[in-house]
């Protein structure tokens, strides 16, 4: 049947030219999510597989990037993770509430402003190993974000969650990221210790209405 | 609009993710600002470090040519037999001929209908492997990996899950979930042949035996429900239950069901 070939063929070929420059992105949060190399190569590589299975469902006009990276959440998830574990940790209550831990001015600046490559490569090491310590959850959410540049809506359909979600697990993550990059940042001497102010969260809905009761 | 407040939300600002009204107002907030401008610039200037020192991670250069060479395995399977490797759910009528086949034979044997009253819930569970075979819902484990069926269901049922064996070599396995079979987990796991789909249901109830027909398919034992037009052949092993259901004749179901390694 040399017509349903040349169909194979033509459906194999658009797919490989949507899914190889993605190819880096899935192995990048496949190493992240699995943390060994090895894992990360058959998550990434099954993760194709089924994206080809499944390829005619993929719907035009959207972000194929996000498509791919959902279906390799839900392979990880399937995989990895044990069934009661699984979808328990996005939806479930956070463990600790972390304050706003906002920085001094002079803390930011020397954590922003590094005075030579040394200290730049010391702050992007522990940037890195800051990011380590988060949560599987935490640790998705933010690569998805800062690194994939994902939207909300993306980044919750990827981890299927809510959108308000995924805003307070990214804005959780980040200030964990930051308060552990400065408690070490202190400790290298890279930032001096100062009295940096811990402020209380304040919800934007708050201020929305109470601009509504001023107007 | 308090300074508190941006600081809070620098993180969507910077995102984009603030609805225009509010966007416009942080800008105006931040124009007039140095202090919130400070925080501005380290919200974005982490954002540009955290990207460096996390990202930039490259796919070893062997990844893409093992990817490639399973979808080549795909295409060759889907070049052979194009239905047997997208499990889709059947339509009735396409069912049809094997239902009446069926309804022969239960006429011939004189039982008609669902089971009642305290029987509900067996039948229940037999209308629901019935259901679940027609439904077909996708694969977790995919045809080319049996081997990772076990590790698959390890937590998610309260029993050990292997693919069956056939002794017939047309019995292919073409993939396995995770599902429910009324209240009880379960795992799905389906199979081809030539072309027709049979699903083996694998769960945990006792019930499931009550009134259950026994027959003997070359000197085994084997248990069968009729379920409407259809049969649902039953294996029972160390207390757990291996359903099968498929697009097949009643003859060939028994056959197949009383060759099957369900426990190894």
């Amino acid at each position: 049947m040399p017509g349903k070939s040349k169909k194979i063929a033509a459906e194999r070929q658009l797919f490989e030219a949507d899914a190889r420059p993605h190819l880096d992105t899935l192995y990048s949060m496949a190493l992240r999510l699995t943390r060994s190399p090895v894992d990360a190569e058959d998550l990434a590589q099954d993760t194709l597989v089924r994206a080809y299975r499944f390829y005619d469902r993929f719907e035009a006009g959207t972000n194929f990037k996000a498509w791919l990276l959902r279906i390799q959440m839900n392979t990880f998830v399937n995989r990895y993770r044990r069934a009661t574990r699984e979808r328990q940790v996005f939806e479930g209550p956070m463990a600790v509430p972390v304050g706003e831990g906002v920085m001094s001015r002079a803390s930011m600046r020397g954590l922003t402003d590094p005075v030579d490559d040394a200290q730049r490569r010391l702050i992007a090491r522990e940037i890195s190993r800051a990011f380590e310590e988060l949560s599987d959850d935490a640790r998705a959410i933010v690569l998805l974000a800062d690194v994939e540049e994902l939207s909300y809506k993306e980044i919750a359909d990827v981890v299927g969650c809510p959108i308000g979600t995924v805003m307070s697990r990214l804005h959780r993550a980040r200030k964990q990221l930051q308060g552990s990059l400065r408690k070490h940042a202190v400790q290298l001497g890279i930032i001096e210790e100062g009295d940096d102010d811990i402020e209380d969260p304040i919800a934007l809905e708050a201020f929305r209405s109470r601009k509504a009761q001023k107007l | 609009m308090s300074c508190k407040l941006v600081r809070r939300h620098l993180g969507a600002f910077v995102d984009g993710e603030l609805d225009p009204a509010t966007q416009i107002e942080f800008e105006r907030h931040l124009e007039a600002c140095p202090g919130c401008q400070e925080h501005l610039s380290f919200e974005s200037s982490l954002r540009q470090q955290t990207r460096d020192s996390i990202g930039g991670i490259h796919a070893p250069e062997h990844l893409w040519g093992r990817a490639i060479h399973r979808l080549d395995a795909i295409d060759e399977a889907r070049m052979e037999h194009t239905p047997l490797i997208e499990v889709r759910p059947m339509r009735w009528r396409q069912t049809w001929p094997i239902a009446a086949a069926a309804a022969a034979v239960l006429i011939i044997g004189g039982v008609v209908g669902l089971p009642e009253g305290a029987e509900y819930q067996s039948a229940g569970m037999l209308q629901d492997v019935v259901n679940l075979h027609s439904q077909a819902l996708p694969s977790d484990v995919q045809a080319e990996t049996p081997q990772e069926v076990g590790r698959y269901f390890q937590g998610k049922t309260p029993f050990p899950v292997q693919p069956a064996k056939f002794e017939e070599p047309g019995m292919k396995f073409a993939g396995a979930r995770y599902i429910r079979v009324g209240t009880h987990p379960a795992a799905a796991l389906y199979y081809i042949r030539d072309g027709r789909r049979v699903t083996l249901l694998v769960f945990q109830s006792p019930g499931l035996m009550r009134n259950a027909h026994r027959t003997h398919v070359g000197g085994r034992e084997l248990y069968y429900h009729n379920v409407g037009a259809n049969v649902v052949t039953i294996r029972q092993h160390a207390g757990v239950n291996y359903a099968f259901f498929g697009d097949l004749d009643r003859g060939t179901l028994f056959q197949l069901t009383a060759n099957a390694r369900v426990a190894y």
